[in-house]
């Protein structure tokens, strides 16, 4: 696999007056979180420290590969938009998590577990026969065979939501919708 | 119960003791301090969270989770909780940092449901007593809108700015309350429309929920922080009050805030205190105030009770016309206060009003795909994109019944500093209950009215958080008296949505604001 060129921990040089432009920010959207990456921490997109093999710091790699084909099954393009580098990224930022858990009834020190045990319960559910397409309906009736985990209706609204966030909710995602993004000020990264 | 308090450090009694020590530096906090420094009182201001500047404001609905409460947990229970995690904000401004700026009055009848109805609480005093704090308010902060066209308002001067555009959204989903014979208003708004005291006039991007840094929107940061900073106020972050503590010479009198931040755990001494921590957390600090005497406030087992949160829910509909649901303001395009008055009208109880025509984005819990769990897979994305653009959205807010039940008490764990962390419970009236189901109902049928092809309703969302420690003129059924000074005490005083006996079905910042500067008048009088 061709390893996209990526630099280390990237700095953006002010154009005018110490003020970051239009241009500079809209360009910074899409890049610059950081991910551990062969031992280093990179700034690079989700996409690229997923296709480079991002090394997960709080979840396993089985699990957030279980979390990322559900996403995918429910928001497609969630995987390749990096969803479950971005669920890895918010468990690791501990009370600083933006993952809308939070508003549910998920606190930022219980997510790791929930989110843990959603991948668990989907592997389990995958093991005994429900294929991951068919996941999404069943888990809206809460009707999936041998769920083991959070109430799946539960568990998809947030995951749901989190992949929304990482494929519809950044600027590129605005832009895919034909809805101008017209922000204040842009974030310094996507999420 | 007391706590062990290690090591605290005495201030300078003398020289540096402040004339008022504020909790929080929120829409009520920056308020008062604003008003007090500038009356050339010495104030210093606590405040839990971080300093927050303009230029974090970024435009993100993901990045603008940061600006939420991430403070000690708080315990739900009840059949309609009060939402904390998502009501409440932290750091400089508070919640109001990143509020919509719907800025309405009660109606003169919010002030006595005890005495018109039988239901919850009086107010201690009627509408007219507020009535020129509002006006002074919107003059000072700024509000937009068109009096005469909201039929309902209550009296009171016009607003100093003239409305906001209504976009096609609005004038969509304006056409379904005609057709049900129901009036509609530009919504008055705490956002400019035009420059207004320096600050910008709006731009229409739907940014409001992740703030506003151009100032468009009257949040603190614009409003009252630069007015405390100019009048020398002390602001400090990152600093949690933990309790206040009575003198034991004078037992009516505070004589201390226990705080704990960065310089470890300090008693802090001032003339007066005012707790303004918002809600839950303003009502936390007067429980773990608890000595060998009753909290403060709390001698007749009233402090907590009348807790308060509107029932709301947002009805949606897709149209064939274009609606460009992106533009606007979060807060929404029109007004309907039609049915408000009639709070007995049969079908239920309490008074209601319609927010129409939302500035929408598709993710985050408001947003309208996070809605619609059951679009997924390959047919999401054209959804989505038939929905950015043909989607309206409207939001009913009804009104609460307070319940002496209904109560902030002390949770079953400690925070970081060993304090107690807060617990609620709130279950809903059945009678507000019939009123959001019929209001709801009623909502679904003006969105088809309006022309919408495929209508759906969200969750009924607990909105804004009121009571608590109420005003009261008698003790035994309040927790401060009118001005908001707690009963039992000289020198201390809650400011902010904790202080309303009852919720009505309006946004509660204009009121939490006029009251806050109604007690800064009697304060510097
Ligand atoms: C998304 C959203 C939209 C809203 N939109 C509207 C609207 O359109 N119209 C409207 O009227 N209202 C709106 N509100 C509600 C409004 O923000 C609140 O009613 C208002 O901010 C309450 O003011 P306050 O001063 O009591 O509390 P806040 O503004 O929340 O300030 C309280 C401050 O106290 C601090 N604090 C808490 N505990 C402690 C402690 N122990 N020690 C030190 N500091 C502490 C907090 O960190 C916070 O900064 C909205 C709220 C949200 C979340
Ligand atoms: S829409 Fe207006 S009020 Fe809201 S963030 Fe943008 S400029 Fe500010």
């Amino acid at each position: 696999m061709a390893r996209p060129s990526v630099s280390k921990v990237t700095t953006t040089t002010t154009a005018r007056d110490g003020q970051l432009t239009r241009r500079d920010t809209l360009r910074m959207g899409a890049l610059c979180a950081s991910f551990c990456i062969a031992g280093d921490w990179l700034t690079t997109s989700p996409a690229q420290a997923k296709a480079l093999g991002f090394t997960p710091q709080v979840l396993s790699s089985q699990q957030l590969a279980q979390l990322a084909a559900l996403a995918d099954a429910l928001v497609p393009g969630a995987a390749e938009a990096g969803v479950d580098a971005y669920i890895d990224a918010q468990l690791n930022a501990g009370a600083d998590s933006m993952l809308l858990a939070k508003y549910v009834g998920v606190a930022p020190p219980d997510q790791a577990g929930f989110y843990g045990a959603i991948a668990d319960a989907v592997a389990h559910a995958v093991a005994n026969g429900t294929a991951i397409k068919d996941l999404p309906a069943a888990m809206l009736t809460d009707s999936v065979p041998h769920w083991q985990g959070p109430p799946a209706s539960y568990a998809l609204f947030v995951l749901r939501a989190d992949a929304l966030d990482v494929t519809w909710g950044t600027d590129t995602g605005y832009a895919a919708l034909g809805i101008p993004y017209h922000a204040h000020i842009m974030p310094p990264s996507s999420w | 119960m007391t706590f062990m308090v290690s090591p605290l450090i005495a201030t300078d009694h003398e020289r540096n003791t402040p004339d008022t020590i504020i909790v929080g530096a929120g829409a009520a906090g920056l308020l008062l301090a604003a008003r007090l420094a500038e009356a050339g009182e010495r104030v210093v201001v606590i405040e839990a969270g971080p300093e927050r500047t303009l230029d974090q404001l970024w435009s993100s609905q993901i990045w603008a989770r940061r600006l939420k409460w991430s403070g000690a947990p708080v315990e739900e229970s009840g059949d309609h909780k009060v939402g904390h995690a998502f009501n409440a904000g932290m750091g400089t401004g508070g919640s109001a940092l990143h509020h919509y700026g719907v800025w309405l009055r009660l109606h003169p009848g919010d002030f006595q449901i005890a005495s018109d109805h039988q239901r919850g609480l009086d107010w201690p005093f009627a509408y007219d007593e507020l009535r020129p704090y509002y006006d002074r308010v919107q003059t000072e902060v700024g509000l937009s809108g068109d009096a005469n066209a909201e039929v309902w308002r209550p009296p009171g001067a016009p607003y100093p700015m003239g409305p906001l555009p209504v976009f096609a959204q609005g004038k969509v989903l304006a056409k379904g309350f005609k057709a049900q014979g129901k009036r509609v208003a530009p919504l008055p708004l705490a956002i400019n429309s035009s420059s207004y005291h320096g600050r910008a006039p709006c731009q229409f991007d739907g940014w409001c929920d992740a703030g506003c840094p151009i100032g468009a929107l009257a949040n603190p940061l614009v409003t009252w922080l630069p007015r405390a900073q100019k009048a020398g106020v002390e602001l400090r972050h990152n600093t949690r009050a933990l309790r206040v503590e009575r003198d034991p010479n004078k037992p009516e009198r505070i004589e201390a805030l226990v705080v704990s931040g960065p310089d470890g755990r300090q008693r802090l001494h001032a003339k007066r205190f005012i707790i303004a921590a918002f809600t839950v957390q303003s009502t936390r600090i007067l429980l773990n105030s608890i000595g060998d005497k009753p909290a403060p406030g709390n001698r007749h087992d009233q402090l907590g009770r009348y807790l308060t949160t509107h029932p709301a829910t947002t009805v949606f509909g897709l149209f064939d016309e274009p609606t460009l649901p992106h533009l606007g303001v979060s807060a929404g395009q029109l007004i309907s206060h039609d049915d408000y008055d009639d709070k007995s009208a049969a079908g239920g109880w309490g008074s209601s009003q319609w927010l129409i025509a939302h500035a929408i984005k598709p993710n985050d819990l408001l947003g309208y795909a996070t809605g619609r769990p059951d679009i997924h897979g390959p047919e999401l994305k054209p959804w989505l994109e038939r929905a950015a653009q043909h989607l309206g959205n409207m939001t009913v807010v009804c009104e609460d019944i307070p319940l002496a039940s209904n109560r902030i008490t002390l949770g079953s764990s400690v925070d970081n500093d060993g304090v107690p962390i807060a617990a609620t419970h709130h279950d809903l009236h059945p009678d507000a209950r019939s009123r959001w189901q019929q209001r709801t109902t009623e909502g679904q049928a003006l969105m088809r009215a309006a022309g919408a092809t495929d209508v759906w309703q969200g969750p009924m969302a607990p909105m804004h958080i009121m009571g608590g420690t109420v005003m009261g003129a008698d003790e035994t059924s309040s927790v401060t008296d009118p001005w908001g000074r707690v009963h039992d005490t000289e020198n201390l005083y809650i400011s902010g949505p904790s202080l309303f006996p009852s919720s009505g079905a309006v946004n509660p910042t204009f009121t939490l604001s006029a009251l806050a500067w109604r007690q800064a008048d009697h304060l510097i009088t």
